[in-house]
């Protein structure tokens, strides 16, 4: 109590300072947020939404002499009479449902494996983040030249290891390879941050709760699955989700690789939205495209909400 | 605890240990196998840059000459390293180091000076702006990409470096990381500097700044990795070999006839460089930090 007069005594006096040097602390606060909110409204807010306006207009790429018409829902209708885009949304849900396993399996057991006290795991640990640091473009190069036909590293691995009875496959030809080729690569390139994610969600699982399962007389397989899988679960669904939208967006590996071939079994939607903007110059059409992209994106996003509020954190 | 409990905890950890001991074993080929899968298709890229001929790299991929090369030449860098011309590989490769530089250094400045606001700021509304951020992360960048190819193209900034920097430089993610490393950080250091008259900026340049090293380190990878890797908008805002980033250049090789590997390893490799220099500079401080917050979030 004692000390606490003086120091009120002092804000009394300070008072009509205090209050200038409010306004300036605003003023400052608003200059450090401002660059960030300018830019952020520019660049993302107001394309944004844009892009529901020029979904609803006849929009071209280069611009025309007759006006830009508003057609409603047009673009939306031949979106979705054409093939092509089914396909396209077919060809992203099969790449997910082998991704995902693939991707997130390896990152798991991996993540398992490193989380162990293991010589040298801090080395391994940034080794196995050397393919989520090289670009796309450059996976490309390196697998482009893996998938060879017939005499590739890949094929010749193969044969070898099945003593010849495999034949060759083509992978990036063959269209009931080239899919599966693309989630090949895609997974060696990405399991990485899926696999330092599920390590930082081992490492919150407080050892506590293992030694009061061994206490119990829990054996390993046991304290798997009633503490660790119980432990990563909005680990899970984070990793499930993240992988799960990048699937959906998935375009430079196809783009490079096969442009969406062979017979259209690697089209994906953001290919076909590229294509439709900038080969056939329909820059509405495409716009359409990325609302319904978003529109997938944000549903998935909402799912990974409901899920980890079920789980209470 | 009980000292019963305690002793049975040690007995049972000394049995698991010996039966460990095989599954140790096991455990180390595992990561042996993963390694081999991981690193041999860069270290093939490495050697494959290193040879000469471009029939030979094709020749040898399918053995394991694609593992040694019997005399390693630089000719390959030598022919894409030029400043200009056909293969002006050293030219795409400063053009994305001047992106790379620009964007992640602005980048750091705007977004960790957002985040420091929203977390310690007095402004009304912060809440407010600190969730909409949040929302606007669920934007995809595919989505957007449509409208500001138009709207840079008639602020006439197409084939400019400002068009791959300036709209990239504030990010929701970032903002969101910055905000959740400076929250945690405790009150007594915000109020003590207050006490002594610093203004806000100051306390975030002189107290806070110097304090997340680990944020600053995370966000530099983050987002250089997501810099140096843009494709899909570089493609679509550059012609010309101006401001055209290594990534895009490395892309035209496949649409020729016959690729010429030996040039596409040896420029694969100059891209490999500066990212992976970003990577070992930072990674001591990446791995811990970022996922938690994410997670969260």
């Amino acid at each position: 109590m004692t000390l606490q007069q003086p120091a009120l005594a002092a804000t009394a006096v300070a008072a009509r300072p205090a209050i200038r040097r409010d306004r300036s602390r605003l003023l400052q606060e608003i200059g450090m947020l401002a660059p960030a909110v300018a830019l952020l409204t520019i660049f993302l807010i107001v394309p944004f939404l844009l892009s529901f306006w020029t979904a609803m207009t006849n929009q071209p790429l280069v611009p025309r002499p007759t006006p830009v018409r508003f057609i409603g829902l047009t673009n939306f209708l031949r979106i979705f009479k054409d093939d092509l885009f089914w396909t396209s949304l077919w060809n992203v849900s099969r790449f997910t449902f082998w991704v995902l396993p693939v991707q997130c399996g390896l990152a798991f057991a991996t993540a398992l494996l490193l989380h162990q006290k293991l010589p040298f795991r801090n080395f391994f640990r940034g080794l196995f983040f050397l393919p989520a640091i090289t670009s796309m473009v450059v996976v490309c190069v390196i697998w482009g030249t893996l998938f060879q036909y017939p005499t590739g590293p890949l094929n010749q691995v193969i044969g070898f290891l099945s003593g010849g009875r495999i034949q060759p496959i083509d992978w990036l030809g063959d269209p009931n390879w080239a899919m599966f080729s693309i989630v090949l690569l895609s997974a060696w390139q990405a399991y990485g941050f899926q696999m330092i994610v599920y390590l930082a969600g081992l490492q919150g699982i407080p050892d506590e709760l293992y030694d009061a399962a061994r206490i119990d007389g829990a054996n390993a397989i046991q304290r798997f699955w009633h503490v660790t899988m119980p432990g990563l679960r909005p680990t899970h669904v984070f990793v499930l989700v993240i992988t799960t939208i990048q699937a959906f967006k998935l375009y430079t590996q196809v783009a490079i690789l096969t442009q969406g071939g062979p017979k259209s079994s690697t089209e994906t939607v953001v290919h076909y939205m590229v294509r439709a903007g900038f080969e056939e110059q329909k820059l509405g059409y495409a716009s359409a495209v990325s609302v319904i992209l978003f529109l997938i994106v944000l549903v998935i996003a909402l799912v990974q909400r409901q899920l980890l509020r079920r789980y209470d954190v | 605890m009980s000292d019963l409990a305690i002793s049975t905890l040690r007995t049972e950890v000394k049995r698991e240990r010996s039966a460990f001991g095989s599954l140790r074993m096991v455990q180390t080929a595992c990561i042996f196998i993963i390694a081999l899968v991981v690193v041999s298709p860069l270290f093939m890229l490495v050697i494959a840059s290193l040879k000469d001929d471009r029939f030979q790299i094709l020749a040898d991929m399918g053995s394991f000459r694609a593992f040694w090369v019997s005399n390693p030449t630089l000719a390959n860098f030598a022919e894409v390293g030029n400043l200009s011309g056909e293969l002006a590989f050293g030219r795409y490769l400063l053009n994305s180091l001047f992106i790379l530089a620009t964007t992640v250094g602005a980048g750091l400045i705007v977004n960790s000076m957002a985040g420091f606001v929203l977390a310690w700021g007095s402004l009304r509304g912060r809440a407010l702006i600190l969730s909409l951020v949040i929302a606007l992360y669920v934007i995809p960048q595919e989505s957007i990409i449509m409208p500001l190819v138009i709207m840079v193209s008639r602020a006439g900034m197409t084939d400019t470096f400002a068009v791959q920097i300036v709209p990239w430089v504030a990010s929701p993610l970032y903002i969101f990381l910055f905000h959740q490393f400076f929250a945690q950080l405790p009150k007594e250091l915000f109020e003590a500097a207050e006490m002594d008259g610093a203004s806000v900026f100051r306390i975030y340049r002189s107290i806070f700044l110097p304090l997340s090293l680990p944020a600053l380190a995370t966000v530099s990878i983050l987002m250089g990795i997501e810099t140096w890797n843009q494709y899909l908008w570089p493609i679509l805002v550059t012609q010309t070999d101006y401001a055209r980033p290594i990534a895009v250049a490395i892309a035209t090789f496949f649409g020729q006839d016959s690729i010429f590997w030996d040039r596409a390893m040896a420029a694969s490799v100059l891209m490999m460089i500066p990212i992976l220099a970003l990577y070992l500079a930072f990674q001591r401080w990446f791995v811990s930090s970022f996922v938690g917050s994410a997670v969260k979030g």
